[in-house]
């Protein structure tokens, strides 16, 4: 797959890497800060190749639900999983419903890496086993994200506020 | 339970984000709406500083005009095209979700380290 149709985000942590990988991996923890402004409940979370994580947000009257099959858990360097972005109550896969062409499995990788009291983390997403239009779609928002965030990013908010003024 | 219809209700079509996203995988058609983006312009003008022909332009207003991303004049005879900026402002908004989400997070993943460090300290000074 092309670098495209990825998602990078980079991000360093000032604490050493065992104990980032302790905030990501005990559920009551990953559950105070998994999801900004929103209540997150760890239904189940199974730290184990196949094991589950199955995900509930609530804010106001809303609830999203989502669901995590590991694939890998290399302490304390790599978490794999396979990501469902939208679950019925059942924690079945469905699409989004805001768009249908988004890919229904991220495959998601976080590596952890020491650089001393600070943690150097690279958090992955690309599709997986999408079909040609889930491809296109995430490729076509990626490349107005990532690289392009500063570039294709910057030229359509510019647009916009020209827009809005004239 | 009826599905709603958006499909001829003009105006009120929610912008389709799947359409607009494939639209903007091109980076051509990237290039062409950055060039709307400075104010609307005929196809002989936006061709004018690319290496393709008219035709392909046309081709590809086509496509941003099916994705609701360019409307097209049909009053004057050179059919100027026009950026839309409700469905550039939806796509925005769903990229804008991805950062939001994540960078939101990791700020709260920061306090929590924070506070479990300060606890580590305290737990040594207990000992």
């Amino acid at each position: 797959m092309s670098d495209d149709a990825k998602y990078v985000l980079d991000r360093e942590f000032d604490a050493p890497r065992d104990m980032v990988w302790r905030a990501w991996t005990d559920p009551k923890l990953l559950a105070k800060w998994y999801g900004p402004g929103v209540e997150t409940i760890i239904h189940k979370f199974d730290l184990k190749p196949g094991g589950v994580w199955h995900n509930e947000m609530k804010w106001g009257e809303n609830s999203m639900l989502s669901k995590a099959v590991f694939t890998e858990v290399s302490k304390p360097e790599r978490l794999v999983w396979h990501h469902h972005s939208s679950t019925d109550s059942d924690w079945q896969t469905i699409t989004n419903p805001k768009m249908p062409d988004w890919p229904k499995i991220l495959l998601t990788t976080v590596t952890f890496e020491d650089a001393g009291t600070k943690t150097k983390m690279r958090l992955t997403w690309e599709p997986y086993e999408a079909s040609a239009a889930e491809i296109a779609c995430f490729a076509g928002a990626m490349a107005n994200m990532g690289k392009g965030w500063e570039s294709g990013f910057a030229i359509m908010e510019d647009m916009l506020t020209d827009m809005q003024v004239g | 339970m009826d599905q709603i219809d958006f499909t001829n209700s003009g105006l009120n079509t929610p912008p389709n984000l799947d359409a607009i996203f494939s639209a903007l995988a091109d980076p051509t058609r990237r290039d062409i709406l950055s060039r709307l983006s400075k104010g609307q312009a005929s196809v002989n003008e936006i061709a004018a500083p690319f290496d393709i022909s008219q035709p392909a332009v046309s081709k590809h207003l086509k496509v941003l005009e099916r994705a609701g991303l360019v409307e097209r004049d049909i009053d004057k005879q050179s059919r100027p095209a026009r950026l839309k900026a409700e469905p550039m402002e939806a796509a925005i908004n769903w990229l804008d979700e991805f950062r939001v989400f994540w960078e939101g997070s990791f700020d709260q993943l920061d306090d929590i380290l924070n506070t479990m460090k300060q606890n580590e300290i305290k737990g040594k000074d207990d000992e």
